[in-house]
């Protein structure tokens, strides 16, 4: 029975009930109509009106608190700017309302929520295969890289979810499509326009060298995939394109040039470099990092079999630690480089290795002598007192402090 | 059938050919193109790009210790082709956002050996198989060790002295110790030998951090309680426990991630745009191991000394299998 007592009789047996489908509060003694509906409410009959706790209104059967609603709304709205397929969009929100029932996170703080927003839309294209690196959700949310990592491992491990990888291949595609060098533009001289199809096949290739050449594991995949993309566009008009700076290609591209693209170019010349070494023609030219662009296109049609004849088998050779004394034999050049005997090989290969375990090892830390220490020995009194102040050097430290912490007159 | 055309192209592209060309890029199935079964490439980035569902006369993960020589030659061939594909199909499983069983569904209907098949035998590198089934529990050849034992680098133990402390008098008679309340409501105790830090609580709780081994950490904790006694507090030495173990290593030999995370990816998680190592989290026993390309490895989360010997003798055989025949 609604609570409240009828102001005529006081009875508090109030009935809800329709007159012509007008809710009103009808006494059930004495028959008084006590509110009367919406429309009209006399100031008596607003006294009357009962509070709804909030467990009895339908605000309770609406789940979605505000900043939730918010988070579903950033989530469409990335999807969007994104341009990613109407289904991506069902799936992220679906991944960010189950996030949101998590205790962890409904309870953090907003600038977790935000980043959890991209971290659902990333999860959701990494799923689909849909190359989308965490730096351009980052740099799209405005938010710090390591706040948004802490939050998506949080998320991964949480949601028990399986992620696959970065598609290299995809993001080849989507990154190089985004230079602007394939069609003619006031800002870039017409000798630097490409064909977009060959630029691509290349740099694909390029990137594939690199894999197999111990380059992109364990590295940031994207700076890798620019330096091929720089490599195959000056390889395929060398030269015109020799001259232009990787920061220039990259200005000119409308490009932001990544830190390591450097370094990962230098590594890349000096892979594509060994292989020269292999094929005869190009021994006799003494090629070096600039010279071997103007051949990358034939280094690359016989990758495979260059990458096999430049390197030994590192892992192979630093188990067997036999260094067979290979002498750099005479020059062969014959006219078929592939029919080269085994024997006759020329320079002693180098190992195909990460770049890290190229350089030079640190000096072998020698392995610290075996401590018989038992955790039970005794300990001297003047072991502790060394660590202890002597009373005069209390004083002096109290001093001393005083003396800092004694606001300079004015 | 369309499943005979690709397998009729497959077997032709295995007659013995030279250099494919650039037709097939092996780049992007990494478990395949590692070289681990054929020499030449091609072959093998040919194959991993068709989806051939798995036939059932397909032994791929069978683990083929327990058969005899002739029969595992025989059948070396086919288990390499047919993993090949095998890795392929969950690959092409990835889009549809598996959670971790994928490699378990591919091959639930070949594997009689269970949890066995994790391990490959050590002599018999050719037949390993590369796509390893789900299990929680990877046992170990019998055969061999793996000769490196994991260095401990840092030990974390905990104890408690028992009474209440005022940290500000530590701080003012003590050499060694740092406290600044506004930073961090602790302590910062440091001695020379063995070279530890500890944070001392008010409450009397104390963390004792940087050993090398638990006889070391259980001596530095005993000498901050002698120092805390020495100032003048009642100090005991109740309940003594170490929390953490970290270990390192190194197997020598560089690692394909990438390959790694495919063929565990219920236990791995490998992010290169935040962390260059992979981080695997082994269930038994209960450790985190970073793992680099470079092949070094860290080994956390135990709480004996034992636990890290057990998880890098499982980790090892894993590994290996990464390396080129």
């Amino acid at each position: 029975m609604p609570g409240g007592s009828c102001p005529d009789c006081g009875s508090s047996e109030l009935v809800e009930d329709s007159h012509y489908s007008q809710n009103q509060l009808v006494c059930s003694d004495c028959g008084c109509v006590v509110t009367e509906g919406v429309l009209t409410t006399t100031f008596s009959d607003e006294g009357n009106l009962r509070e709804v706790t909030y467990s009895r209104s339908t605000g309770e059967h609406e789940q979605v608190s505000r900043s939730q609603q918010r988070g579903l709304c950033r989530v469409k709205d990335l999807c969007r700017v994104l341009k990613l397929p109407p289904t991506f969009e069902d799936t992220a929100i679906a991944y960010y309302q189950k996030a949101y029932r998590l205790s962890g996170i409904r309870a953090a703080r907003l600038q977790k929520k935000e980043v959890l927003v991209g971290c659902c839309v990333l999860i959701t294209c990494r799923q689909h295969n849909w190359p989308l690196t965490m730096g351009a959700i980052c740099t799209l949310l405005y938010a710090d890289l390591d706040v948004f990592s802490g939050t998506y491992m949080q998320i991964v491990k949480l949601l028990g979810l399986d992620v696959p990888s970065l598609c290299l291949a995809d993001l080849v595609k989507t990154y190089c499509s985004s230079f602007r060098l394939f069609h003619a533009s006031p800002s870039v001289p017409a000798k630097y326009i490409e064909d977009q199809e060959k630029m691509l096949s290349r740099t694909l290739q390029l990137v594939e060298l690199a894999n197999e050449a111990w380059l992109v594991t364990g590295r940031h995949p994207l700076p890798v995939v620019t330096a091929a993309t720089f490599l195959a566009w000056q390889s395929l008009r060398p030269s015109d394109r020799l001259t232009c700076s990787l920061a220039r290609f990259c200005k000119l591209a409308n490009v932001d040039l990544p830190y390591p693209a450097v370094s990962r170019l230098q590594e890349l010349l000096g892979i594509l470099l060994q292989m020269a070494k292999q094929l005869a023609w190009l021994q006799v030219l003494k090629l070096d990092k600039r010279s071997v662009v103007k051949h990358i296109g034939d280094l690359l049609k016989h990758r495979h079999m260059l990458l096999r004849m430049a390197f030994r088998d590192g892992t192979a050779e630093l188990e067997t630690q036999e260094k067979t004394p290979e002498q750099g034999r005479g020059e062969e050049v014959g006219l078929d480089s592939f029919s080269l005997p085994k024997g006759k090989r020329p320079a002693s290969p180098s190992l195909l290795l990460p770049p890290c375990m190229l350089k030079s090892p640190k000096q072998a830390q020698p392995t610290p002598p075996v401590s018989t220490v038992t955790g039970d020995e005794d300990i001297s009194d003047s072991e502790i007192e060394q660590y202890l102040r002597t009373p005069q050097e209390v004083r002096d430290f109290e001093k001393a402090r005083a003396a800092i912490s004694v606001p300079s007159p004015s | 059938m369309e499943e005979d055309a690709y397998l009729d192209l497959y077997l032709n592209g295995c007659a013995g050919q030279d250099d494919l060309g650039p037709a097939v890029p092996p780049l992007f199935s990494p478990a395949a193109p590692y070289d681990v079964y054929n020499p030449s490439n091609p072959e093998t980035a040919f194959s991993a790009h068709l989806e051939v569902k798995e036939t059932s006369g397909d032994f791929s993960s069978v683990d083929l210790s327990f058969l005899p020589d002739e029969l595992t030659q025989e059948n070396k061939e086919e288990s390499a082709t047919g993993n090949q594909r095998g890795s392929e199909e969950n690959e092409q499983d990835v889009g549809q956002g598996f959670s971790g069983s994928g490699l378990s569904s591919a091959h639930s209907h070949l594997q009689p050996g269970g949890a066995a098949s994790l391990q490959p035998l050590p002599d018999k590198p050719d037949a390993l198989p590369m796509a390893p089934i789900a299990s929680m529990t990877p046992m170990n050849p019998v055969s061999e060790c793996s000769g490196i034992v994991p260095q401990l680098q840092n030990i974390v133990s905990t104890v408690n002295l028992a009474c209440k402390l005022d940290l500000k008098k530590i701080a003012l008679h003590a050499k060694n110790a740092e406290y600044n309340p506004k930073r961090f409501a602790a302590v910062i105790m440091r001695i020379r030998e063995p070279r530890t830090t500890a944070l001392i609580f008010s409450s009397g709780k104390m963390v004792c951090t940087g050993a090398k081994s638990e006889e070391q950490s259980r001596l530095a904790a005993r000498k901050y309680a002698r120092v805390v006694q020495k100032l003048g507090f009642p100090a005991r030495f109740l309940d003594f426990k170490i929390q953490n173990m970290v270990a390192s290593c190194d197997v020598k030999f560089p690692i394909r991630l990438e390959g790694l995370v495919l063929t565990h990816r219920q236990f791995s998680s490998y992010e290169p745009e935040l962390f260059p190592g992979l981080i695997y989290r082994m269930v038994k026993p209960r450790i985190v191991l970073l793992i680099f390309v470079s092949g070094k490895v860290v080994l956390t989360g135990a709480k004996e000394r034992a636990e890290i010997y057990e998880a890098f003798e499982n980790i090892y055989p894993i590994l290996k299998g990464f390396k080129k025949a």
